[in-house]
């Protein structure tokens, strides 16, 4: 029996380093607020890191054993996509990013794997840096976010990012950074997060589906964040305005139910019912396991979780918990 | 055996009567082209493409038999709510649709019954409305839109409103617009801002209400949710989540969100058999509705038809569903 997280994240101590005593990392800053929160400030915008963030590789390795989780495959924190940087800037935190994950790999290629980020606001320099990472570093996708600068992924510019990632064999993880479509309507209660990823995860599918990368790259890998946010649980109305409404069509050549299987989805959904639907609704060998860390809307003690579902079978527990990402990611 | 549908849209044939004569109706203008044609209102163009939206309600019953309903619930198709109108405004429009509905329910008190527009731009006006509708015309309730001029209904200002329609025993129809919601923002491709879209506004007013503390504020308002309330359901364990984890989320409410669900209804358009079982497996069966989302969706043969072959429901479910909820609801 094994755990291997698809959905781990990494603040990298080469961040927490270079912001000691007031300084920066190459030009973000870090502040406390009045409650001694660690706070990371990018071009004026503040975002508050979780106590564990900060943790160095020891101390991540021992709160994974306390959670039974062997293995994290390891992803830059989503508030460094830095999407709205000038592309050197960026460049150059993905490269840090991605270069201390490569290390820890290194100290601990049992415990860890890698999903690099990308500068994905220039096609060009994002192919670059898989390139590098998945030729060089050994790493197995990356992770981005579902809009960049604004424009969902099916925009024509980035066919040649998915060819490319396809080519490559990465695995690309979906996953919010900044704000969602709920965040301009209401800020509060925590919504933009716990409506806000759910519907652009859902949004993320449709526009990958109707804008036909799935059809342009049929070896295409993904894998969409929060058990695909509401996508199984839309898809019926997808389906439904598919098939009434052929001015809706985009260009994909099957009805959308169909991609369902295209795609993998962690299984951060909170219920047993959920998680139950998800599995009825993509099969089981799409469902991975994933578990936020180190981030309050993490899943409390995932493993034992898992272990405890009445409703899934072993093989069903297994497969989620290990034996997908170990076929899927060669760990 | 009856069968009741909360979720019927109409366009009066006030606003026809006033096109057909070359004249706007309430400040919206009618542009010619494919179908019905457009309406035009101040910042938007909303095609009037489908050919039923213009049927009178003889040709309306007729639909309806074909579709084995005994009883719709007229309410406002909702692209024309216009709350951007000064509400002095709003009340003239909401009163030629609401007198044109409580006359198709008194002429036909057998087949139709109906909720009022409101100006909700102002809500002194709007439960000066909402009292007029439901104690002088006898209309069930309203319907409202998710979100009125940018404003949420949370807002402690819109509580009165909750509390009048609690206190008159008023429904509460929240149905969303397919062509102008929040998801727009994001992409207008592929009709996305329906599929999606709409049932995304779905779940967010269900999880503002409910975050809202309006249940606790008003424990008797009755809130029925268009599309089975979206997919706040499904995604119920991270609403749950982010209230055992924020501060912010439990300003208003002592108990998980999940808790709350059962305090609203939701109509079954739901575009699938498992979500509707798992929408029943978790608010029950007592809290879901017949909706047909007439005109729009193309049911294969009648929403009646496709509740009533559904396997995974009980035929006491199935009766629930069909007449026995909205005729507790409403008292038709």
């Amino acid at each position: 029996m094994r755990s291997i997280d698809i959905h781990a994240h990494l603040t990298p101590q080469c961040f927490w380093r270079s912001t000691e005593n007031g300084g920066d990392w190459h030009g973000l800053k870090r502040e406390q607020n009045a409650r001694g929160y660690e706070l990371a400030v990018i071009a004026g915008a503040c975002s508050t890191l979780p106590p564990r963030a900060r943790f160095t590789p020891e101390q991540r390795l021992a709160d994974m054993d306390s959670l039974g989780v062997d293995i994290h495959v390891l992803s830059p924190y989503s508030g460094f996509y830095n999407y709205h940087l000038d592309v050197a800037t960026v460049v150059a935190t993905s490269q840090d990013s991605n270069n201390e994950i490569y290390d820890m790999i290194q100290s601990w290629p049992e415990r860890f794997a890698g999903l690099a980020t990308l500068p994905m606001q220039d096609v060009k320099a994002a192919i670059a840096e898989l390139e590098r990472v998945m030729v060089q570093l050994g790493f197995k996708g990356a992770m981005i976010d579902d809009k960049i600068n604004g424009v969902t992924l099916d925009a024509p510019e980035f066919l040649p990012f998915w060819k490319a990632a396809e080519q490559m064999g990465a695995m690309i993880l979906f996953h919010q950074g900044g704000n969602t479509v709920i965040g301009p309507r209401i800020n509060r209660y925590h919504l933009p997060n716990s409506i806000g990823n759910l519907a652009d995860r859902a949004i993320t599918f449709a526009t990958l589906v109707m804008g036909g990368v799935m059809d342009a790259c049929p070896d295409l890998r993904i894998c969409l964040s929060h058990g695909g946010g509401y996508t199984c649980q839309g898809i019926g109305r997808m389906e439904r305005s598919w098939h009434d409404r052929p001015a809706n069509r985009g260009q994909n050549t099957q009805p959308p139910s169909q991609y369902l299987q295209r795609f993998y989805y962690d299984c951060i959904v909170y219920t047993e019912s959920a998680l139950r639907y998800l599995i009825d609704t993509v099969g089981i060998d799409r469902v991975v396991f994933g578990t936020d860390w180190p981030y309050d809307m993490e899943f409390d003690w995932p493993v034992s979780w898992i272990l405890s579902l009445d409703s899934l079978t072993q093989d069903e527990k297994e497969a989620i918990l290990w034996k997908n990402l170990e076929r899927l990611l060669n760990l | 055996m009856r069968t009741i549908d909360i979720h019927a849209h109409l366009v009066p044939q006030c606003l026809w009567r006033a096109f057909d004569a070359g004249e706007t109706w309430h400040g919206i203008r009618h542009e010619p082209g494919a179908g019905q044609g457009f309406a035009v209102m101040e910042d938007k163009r909303v095609e009037l493409g489908h050919p039923k939206i213009r049927y009178t309600p003889e040709a309306r019953l007729r639909d309806m038999d074909e579709q084995g309903v005994d009883i719709q619930v007229v309410s406002i198709h909702t692209p024309i709510f216009s709350y951007h109108l000064p509400p002095e405004q709003g009340r003239l429009l909401a009163r030629d649709f609401n007198d044109e509905v409580a006359e198709m329910a008194s002429q036909w008190p057998d087949r139709f019954a109906g909720l009022a527009t409101l100006p909700a731009q102002d809500i002194n006006t709007a439960i000066d409305v909402l009292d007029h509708a439901v104690n002088h015309l006898g209309l069930k309730g309203a319907e409202l839109d998710m979100v009125v001029n940018g404003r949420n209904w949370d807002d402690p200002a819109c509580l009165p409103l909750f509390k009048a329609a609690e206190s008159m025993g008023a429904v509460l129809f929240f149905h969303p617009q397919p062509r102008d919601n929040l998801v727009l923002a994001r992409t207008d491709k592929y009709g996305i801002s329906n599929s999606i879209g709409v049932t995304v506004e779905d779940a967010l007013l269900v999880a503002t209400l409910i975050y809202g503390g309006i249940f606790d504020a008003c424990p008797d308002l009755k809130v029925c949710v268009a599309h089975g309330g979206g997919p706040a359901c499904f995604g119920m364990g991270r609403l749950d989540r982010g209230w055992q984890v924020r501060s912010e989320a439990r300003l208003h409410i002592q108990k998980p969100p999940s808790r709350y669900q059962r305090c609203l209804y939701y109509d079954c358009v739901t575009d699938s058999e498992p979500a509707l079982r798992y929408l029943l497996d978790h608010v029950g069966s007592d809290r879901v509705v017949l909706g047909s989302d007439w005109p729009f969706v193309q049911w294969d043969d009648s929403p009646v038809a496709w509740v009533k072959s559904l396997e995974s429901l009980s035929q006491e479910e199935k009766d629930r569903i069909l007449w026995q909820n909205l005729e507790m609801l409403l008292g038709v």
